[in-house]
């Protein structure tokens, strides 16, 4: 009995495991279908949004990498595809960041501030 | 359309002149502009292009004028929150003076130019002042209120908020080009 309660409780933590570890996280709405698990070698990168601009605004990557947009600036930015608005983040505040997965290569801009452009090259 | 932009070129003129001729290269041994009083010329001339854009927010139907103005209201209310911030921190208490008075009486007047149109008209007017209005206060911020500025801290605020009115600038330049065809 023990025995079989003991073997019960295992089979529901790696249940709940399971559970937790699927639940999307905003970070990986841009390209949810690239886990990071399929790039073992993922890298994190960061793209600085100061004085009205991404910095660098061009970024070179690897698909499956890590991009991480923070905001140093005064104003809230976001972060957009630029073409159809694939994806977005939501608007940043100073300080606060969002991670992306990089997919593919593509063209982003801030929807609040529209002059504000940046690009990712996917190697 | 043309009265319009004489309006706003008037009144962007008169303040880079009333500027131009108190700045420092006019008066190199006194400042003509204390920091509490460099501190309220920043915050009123926030506040006035917020208020504009609570009349455009008002009397539009344009999208690209709403998204500008929802745009104008909440990154000059993040620049007066960073002011309020630094002169709290400072204990400065912002002074009124013959700029910031000259700045609300012109505004004064431009927002009840505003109010006076209705749609397209508006919508032009609204564009055209913006553009005018970004250019004189970089100006101002350039030429006048940085050089005036003896608190480092202050200095290095006002030097941050130029990039976002530049960036407003081109915004509204942009802005202006779709409604203007």
């Amino acid at each position: 009995m023990k025995k079989a309660m003991s073997l019960i409780g295992k089979w529901a933590c790696l249940f709940l495991m399971l559970v937790i570890s699927s639940c999307s996280t905003p970070e990986d709405k841009a390209s949810p279908e690239i886990p990071v698990e399929k790039n073992p070698v993922a890298e994190i990168h960061t793209v600085e949004i100061t004085q009205m601009k991404f910095f660098p605004e061009e970024i070179t990557v690897k698909k499956g990498d890590k991009i991480v947009f923070v905001n140093r600036d005064i104003v809230a930015h976001d972060v957009t595809e630029e073409e159809t608005k694939a994806w977005s983040s939501s608007p940043l505040q100073t300080e606060q960041t969002w991670m992306m997965v990089a997919e593919k290569s593509t063209n982003y801009f801030c929807s609040i501030h529209p002059v504000m452009k940046g690009r990712i090259i996917v190697q | 359309m043309k009265k319009n932009n004489r309006i706003s070129a008037a009144d962007c003129l008169f303040i880079v002149a009333l500027l131009f001729i108190s700045s420092p290269s006019f008066s190199q041994k006194n400042p003509v502009l204390s920091d509490a009083e460099v501190a309220s010329v920043a915050v009123v001339a926030n506040q006035i292009d917020i208020d504009y854009a609570a009349i455009a927010l008002k009397n539009t139907r344009n999208a690209e004028i709403l998204k500008f103005a929802n745009t104008m209201a909440n990154d000059h209310k993040a620049i007066i929150a960073q002011a309020v911030a630094l002169v709290t921190k400072l204990g400065v208490t912002p002074k009124t003076n013959s700029l910031s008075e000259k700045l609300l009486a012109d505004a004064a007047n431009t927002k009840k130019q505003l109010r006076s149109k209705k749609n397209n008209a508006f919508d032009i007017a609204y564009i055209n002042n913006e553009v005018a209005y970004h250019k004189a206060v970089i100006g101002a911020v350039e030429t006048v209120l940085i050089p005036e500025s003896e608190n480092a801290e202050l200095k290095a605020l006002l030097q941050n908020v130029v990039p976002p009115l530049k960036a407003h600038l081109a915004h509204a330049e942009m802005v202006q080009k779709m409604i203007i065809k």
